[in-house]
């Protein structure tokens, strides 16, 4: 996405990008995946797939302003209701909170009370989780004070569970719930600067934020080849199966004052190789520190780098030959004991699952386990049985309709973003002269996350070449400022941050 | 109570009980689509769109029997098109809707180019909006793609039908980097000669354009509107409205309370962009058959599901403007107050587009 983004803007501006894309499907994380296939009831049925169900939440505002500059903005399919399920044994609740936070009546960054108009909400609560309110406050309102992303504030050592220290298991939980959507990590695995980052890009300071809608069918369909095809149409050159192996740096080549570098990929068994006069990397990160790191004209920086990690996620599809009962929410978290992290009923999203949930009367649902690592060790038909069982423990009039399941396990490629010190991070403009980076994991003052991050980072290395060569860099779209009464609270609290901080002592 | 204002009031409880099937505030009534005018911007129907568009209009006694239909759910009507004139009985449809079904406020939204022979149809309405985005004939002529000397003549039309009083004369102006400083001159214009002054920004793929949005121009294009609004000029948008326009925040849209019927007296159910797409989430229940407001939004759902929440998509004032005037009631009251031309064009019921 981030490298189709970077091709685009430059090719609009009349250059002639290559593409070298390793995979034989572009679009990164947006593409489409195999497609599954079944009979029933006498008809074959065939679905597409993907990494998994996608948002485009209302702050990608520079995403979603690419797309519609080029004609292919699809038209959305905006979220309905989300819903929170608590499971503890036999025990299960269900509440709907995607609509109580974005539709409070209570500004941000107290929007969250509205929860509490919700009986169902009440009931998923203990008398600790009442007294905990006070320590959940703290740790929201020392998340307004820093902005991690955009002042590059690593918050070293620090995890989300720190964050959440003194509240109870319930909200550790929600919260918990809430952030995995993005960060597909669990609480001790999750990076402060990283949840910070979340929480106030996704939630915090905006009622609004938390609007988002659904691409109408898989990423690949909807995004990602319609982008091909504009780059195409510009003149941008395209090849897919071409793993590039090594980068060799512009010192070494007599042509080094033209060019960044010499690029080698493979392609079919085939080493090739061509001169650039401008590198773009747009690789994942454990992709990004794996080439640095065996290219020898950077081995030696590279060694420094402590790029985000990627995580490993398994997404798993369930067919059902009916549908549940008093559907309200179209997705959810799920918390408690449950090994499924969230869902998304496709019979109510996209085209092709509407379509099979009207001619037969069923319904399909996604989940996502994002781990534990042992979870995801676990053996294809241990997680689905585990996925089957608790779907079945939310929606038991599911039990015994199962038509057909699939499993898709994701690469450890799913960005769990941290903010990195400036040696360690790699940011758009990089220590190698015309060598760029652009992706969702990269250090860059923008408090963007995901698909917008790599939107972003992808105008900035556009911008960065264009500079480079003298031509109009292309404007970015602010991101939208913090609700009145955020802004009061995130100032104050700022000044709060500012008069406990140490003498002397400029990081927080 | 008008039939708008009770409306108003009951979708105001349903939206506190959560409720998001909306009564409409205004029916947008395309009687034809065809166009005989080509707009660059126009996403819609157009003059290039006329062989293609594949929607025959109804006969006059089916279009008469539609609005039967709408006048049981809502007193307040917009004709559009493509150019609405360009309905051979638009006049009588006209009469009709004022005489017999007794609208509250009838709202003709033209390109001006056919009114100087139906001057007549005047009579009958409310309002009368007619697109102008340039006062230079020449950078107009670019806009519109007609033949030349159109353009003047729209702004001949638009200055005497002002002149003559009777309808109220409304000009809607569609802002594109382009013609930015036209739009000045049009919003001068307009002040000149007491036309009320509405404006959207130019939308590509359902969105506000990108070079709109990065303007400097722009932004300080909108900030003076809304200062000349609050000193008393006569803009014809409402400040929440105008302040979305400059910064395209997130909004809770109810596209219920604008709904738009298509020329063969299909209901584009939820919005025209969902409907348009072709996509699961949207389509048509044709109002003729169904025989009543309720049961072909009753169909709709069954079909395609509720209405959708914020899809933070179309920033034209159609669908925003009575979205927001519904979720802030506050903010209608303000304008009311503080806006004679808010109150006595109803800007509840404003949706242009």
């Amino acid at each position: 996405m981030a490298g189709l983004t970077a091709a685009l803007h430059l090719a609009e501006r009349s250059l002639r990008p290559l593409v070298l894309e390793a995979d034989e499907r572009l679009g990164g994380r947006l593409k489409g995946g195999p497609p599954v296939e079944f009979e029933h009831a006498g008809q074959t049925w065939r679905f597409g797939t993907e990494h998994g169900v996608h948002g485009i939440w209302s702050p990608y505002r520079n995403l979603q302003a690419m797309l519609a500059r080029h004609h292919i903005r699809p038209v959305l399919v905006p979220a309905q209701e989300e819903e929170w399920v608590l499971g503890l044994g036999r025990w299960v609740r269900r509440a709907q909170m995607g609509s109580a936070i974005r539709d409070s009546w209570v500004p941000a960054p107290f929007h969250y009370l509205g929860l509490f108009a919700r009986p169902r909400f009440w009931a998923m609560l203990t008398l600790p989780d009442i007294f905990a309110m006070f320590p959940l406050l703290a740790g929201l309102l020392a998340a307004l004070s820093i902005d991690p992303l955009v002042e590059e504030q690593p918050l070293t050592g620090m995890t989300m569970a720190d964050f959440n220290r003194g509240w109870s298991p319930t909200l550790v939980d929600f919260f918990t719930g809430l952030t995995r959507n993005a960060l597909s990590a669990h609480p001790q695995a999750t990076p402060a600067s990283g949840y910070v980052a979340f929480l106030r890009f996704y939630t915090l300071l905006r009622r609004d934020a938390w609007a988002f809608s659904y691409l109408p069918t898989n990423g690949g369909t909807a995004i990602v080849e319609p982008m091909v095809d504009a780059l195409r149409a510009l003149g941008g050159e395209v090849v897919t199966g071409a793993r590039v192996t090594q980068l060799t740096l512009a010192k070494a080549l007599p042509s080094f004052e033209r060019v960044a570098g010499r690029v080698t990929w493979h392609q079919n068994g085939e080493p090739r190789s061509a001169e650039a006069a401008h590198v773009i990397l747009a690789t994942d990160a454990p992709a990004t520190e794996a080439l640095l790191r065996t290219s020898p004209d950077t081995v030696e920086q590279a060694a420094k780098l402590r790029l985000p990690g990627g995580r490993a996620t398994a997404i798993v599809r369930l067919w059902f030959d009916q549908a549940p009962t008093g559907l309200h929410a179209e997705a959810g978290i799920f918390t408690g004991d449950f090994a499924l992290d969230n869902f998304f009923w496709l019979h109510r999203i996209y085209d092709e699952y509407i379509r099979w949930g009207r001619a037969t009367g069923g319904s399909a649902i996604e989940a996502h386990i994002y781990g534990p690592a042992e979870l995801l060790a676990e053996p294809d038909a241990m997680l689905l049985a585990r996925a089957i069982t608790d779907v079945g423990r939310a929606w038991t009039e599911l039990k015994g309709h199962l038509i057909h399941s699939s499993l898709t396990r994701n690469e450890a490629t799913h960005t769990l973003l941290h903010v990195g010190l400036p040696e360690e991070h790699l940011a758009v403009t990089t220590p190698w002269p015309r060598l760029h980076c652009c992706g969702d994991w990269v250090r860059d003052r923008n408090p963007a996350m995901f698909l917008e991050r790599a939107c972003v980072t992808g105008i900035k290395a556009a911008n960065a070449v264009l500079g480079e060569l003298e031509l109009e860099p292309w404007p970015l779209l602010p991101h939208l400022p913090p609700e009145a009464l955020a802004r009061r609270v995130e100032a104050a609290m700022r000044g709060v941050r500012r008069a406990m901080r140490p003498r002397g002592k400029t990081n927080s | 109570m008008s039939a708008t204002n009770t409306n108003y009031l009951t979708n105001l409880f349903r939206l506190l009980a959560g409720n998001r099937m909306l009564r409409p505030l205004v029916v947008s009534y395309c009687v034809t689509a065809s166009c005989n005018l080509n707009c660059c911007y126009c996403e819609d129907y157009g003059a290039r769109r006329n062989a293609t568009n594949g929607m025959a209009p109804l006969s006059l006694a089916d279009a008469k029997r539609l609005l039967g239909i709408v006048r049981k759910r809502t007193d307040s009507l917009i004709f559009t098109g493509g150019e609405p004139l360009l309905y051979p009985d638009l006049e009588a449809l006209v009469a009709f809707a004022r005489r017999d079904l007794r609208f509250n406020s009838l709202t003709l939204l033209s390109n001006g180019t056919l009114l100087p022979e139906h001057m007549d149809v005047l009579r009958h309405l409310h309002r009368l909006v007619i697109s102008l985005d340039a006062v230079d004939p020449q950078v107009w002529d670019q806009t519109i793609r007609g033949a030349p000397g159109t353009a003047q003549a729209i702004i001949n039309t638009i200055a005497s039908t002002a002149r003559q009083g009777g309808a109220r004369v409304i000009v809607h102006c569609v802002l594109m980097p382009e013609t930015l400083v036209q739009a000045q001159a049009v919003l001068a214009f307009c002040i000149a000669h007491g036309i009320l002054f509405s404006c959207s920004p130019q939308s590509v793929n359902n969105w506000p354009r990108y070079e709109l949005l990065v303007s400097a121009e722009y932004h300080a294009f909108i900030a003076r509107l809304i200062a000349l609004k609050q000193s008393g000029a006569p803009i014809f948008g409402s400040l929440p409205y105008l302040r979305l326009m400059m910064d395209s925040q997130p909004y809770p849209c109810y596209p219920l309370l604008a709904p738009r019927v298509l020329p063969d007296g299909g209901l584009a159910y939820p919005c025209r962009p969902i409907e348009r797409s072709g996509n699961a989430h949207g389509g048509q229940a044709n109002l003729l058959d169904a025989g009543d407001w309720q049961e072909a939004v009753r169909r709709s759902v069954e079909l395609y599901g509720s209405p959708p929440l914020t899809c933070g998509s179309c920033y034209q004032q159609c669908y925003v403007e009575p979205s927001l005037m519904q979720a802030r009631p506050l903010g209608l009251l303000r304008e009311i107050i503080a806006f004679p031309s808010s109150r006595h064009a109803g800007i509840v019921t404003y949706a242009p587009g």
